[in-house]
């Protein structure tokens, strides 16, 4: 009896007593103020936000209806230009492809320099690090369109553009991918007399080799997706053919050029999901 | 006979203060089989660092073959680095690659520009590294990927680049620490067979102390970074472990038959 009474004063302390049965706490005791600081933070931003852009929400809500609209006729697929559509398809993959291949060298190479535990000197680490954050920064299409300036309109603008921001992604990943070698396996072979360089070729990259794939496979993602993007900039592909054929009304010509550009994607994921099962 | 080895008032501090090494003095000849005993943190990892210069000393001098170890930089060090092999607690392969591929690691050192760099391997290598496997008894693994390996058997593995160096010491980091009873005896046969058989000096880092004494021609009992004890294993008496890890003979689990009568008698 004693031990009961006991027993209940001390739940009773920890919450209000009332008629009801009281609710059980959960949370910690010491509760992290920073998440509804975040929260608050967002709320008011979204509200300026929504200020400043003045947005006509009765036009909005008019127009909704167009939406529909404009997918049911995008679902009447119009298969009169597959070639066009075909030809530029295959013209998107490949400067998707060549940029993907070129980066990838050029990732490796910049990646071994920018890594800290390949050549162990701190400032062409840090140098590497910054001139590729700056890369990284600008975005694709400005990059490409920096290209089209130079290059002139065509796919090699495409190539070139996607090169300069994949091989600065890469360069990022890539040199984390060697850094997180373990020291003792670079130890291991430090001691056999081996030089930095051949140590690096030797067991730093065959090491890090499945991440690599790994990074290609959602890159070259990513590219092919950009690439469409692109087209619209003047850069060649399939881009071209939807972004024409959408502003000359042709919905049935687009509609098919996005379903393929869906599938290749869809396509290009499973492949790279499968290779990856076999690496490890 | 000249020392293959000698240090001579090393010392080593660290950044943070710590005093690993105390003004080391020893020598190491052809031949011996060294054990290094001690707690953890009385600088018998950073002993065998100082040796190939993983570990830069802070004072004194270590002698390699005749040679200052903490005056050479770049080639110079990576030419001294082919003399001395080195086999980790943690095997450090690069599991992605084959057994062999791994073995042959240990000629890295010999082989200069382009074909070092893409580790094209001369076929005299490879068949060496072949030979080695079987002396190993890992002839028909030679082509598996190293992760395929059981712990044993990677360090059987992690011998081999050692000995394809062919260097003159060999240094063994805990070997066995991280391995069953019964690999732990392989390793240690191995390493006893193969530096006898071609004359290479070797120092083990050993926290078996009953391991120490079976195998060793000669003992070194490091206590906070000073040497304690310096001789042969039959010299060893309780009074000198008790130096070394600073609590009395009953505190420590030694193993080996020295020790059963003493464990059957607290059962009881």
């Amino acid at each position: 009896m004693n031990v009961n009474t006991m027993e209940y004063s001390a739940t009773a302390k920890a919450r209000p007593v009332s008629g009801k049965k009281p609710s059980i706490p959960v949370k910690c005791r010491q509760r992290n103020r920073f998440i509804p600081a975040f929260l608050i933070g967002v709320a008011v931003l979204s509200v300026l936000s929504l200020l400043y852009l003045e947005i006509d929400w009765l036009k909005m809500a008019s127009r909704v209806g167009d939406i529909g609209l404009v997918f049911w006729d995008l679902a009447h697929l119009d298969f009169s230009n597959m070639d066009l559509i075909a030809s530029s398809l295959v013209e998107t993959i490949s400067i998707a492809v060549l940029s993907l291949l070129y980066s990838l060298l050029l990732g490796i190479f910049f990646g071994m320099l920018a890594a800290r535990n390949v050549f162990r000197l701190p400032w062409l680490s840090v140098l590497t690090q910054s001139f590729f954050t700056f890369l990284r920064a600008v975005p694709t299409p400005v990059w490409v369109l920096l290209m089209l300036v130079c290059l002139g309109m065509g796919p090699e603008a495409g190539v070139a553009g996607l090169c300069v921001h994949t091989t600065a992604f890469f360069t990022k990943s890539f040199a984390q991918s060697f850094e997180s070698i373990p020291d003792e396996t670079i130890e291991a072979l430090e001691v056999t007399g081996a030089s930095r360089l051949s140590i690096f070729m030797n067991a730093v990259l065959p090491a890090a080799l499945s991440q690599i794939v790994a990074w290609a496979g959602m890159r070259l993602e990513t590219n092919f997706s950009e690439c469409a993007i692109l087209g619209m900039v003047g850069a060649g592909g399939i881009g071209y053919v939807i972004s024409n054929s959408l502003q000359g009304y042709d919905y049935g010509t687009a509609g098919v050029a996005i379903l393929l550009v869906f599938l290749v994607a869809y396509g290009i994921e499973r492949v790279f999901v499968r290779i990856k099962k076999k690496f490890y | 006979m000249e020392p293959i080895l000698k240090f001579d008032n090393v010392s080593k501090h660290y950044p943070n203060g710590v005093h690993a090494l105390k003004e080391v003095s020893f020598e190491l000849c052809e031949g011996e089989f060294v054990s290094v005993i001690g707690p953890s943190g009385s600088g018998k990892s950073t002993l065998l660092r100082a040796i190939n210069r993983l570990i830069p000393i802070s004072g004194g001098t270590v002698w390699l073959d005749g040679q200052a170890v903490s005056a050479l930089r770049g080639r110079n060090l990576r030419q001294l680095r082919r003399k001395v092999g080195m086999i980790f607690q943690n095997y450090n392969l690069v599991y992605s690659l084959s057994v062999l591929q791994n073995v042959l690691h240990g000629r890295l050192g010999y082989m200069n520009g382009v074909k070092g760099v893409f580790g094209l391997s001369s076929e005299d290598d490879k068949q060496e590294g072949l030979d080695l496997l079987e002396e190993l008894g890992l002839a028909d693994f030679a082509y598996n990927r190293a992760s395929d390996l059981s712990g044993g058997q990677k360090q059987r593995v992690g011998i081999a680049p050692a000995i394809m160096q062919g260097p003159k010491l060999l240094l063994c980091d805990e070997p066995i620490a991280s391995l069953d009873p019964s690999s732990a005896k392989t390793i240690m046969d191995l390493l006893r067979d193969m530096t006898q058989k071609r004359n290479i000096a070797c120092i083990v880092n050993l926290h078996q102390l009953d391991v120490a004494l079976k195998y060793s021609t000669r003992i070194i009992g490091l206590s906070k970074g000073e040497i304690v004890f310096d001789g042969r294993p039959e010299e060893m008496d309780d009074a000198t472990i008790e130096r070394i890890y600073g609590t009395s003979r009953e505190n420590l689990m030694i193993g080996g038959e020295r020790n059963d009568q003493t464990d059957s008698a607290h059962c009881a």
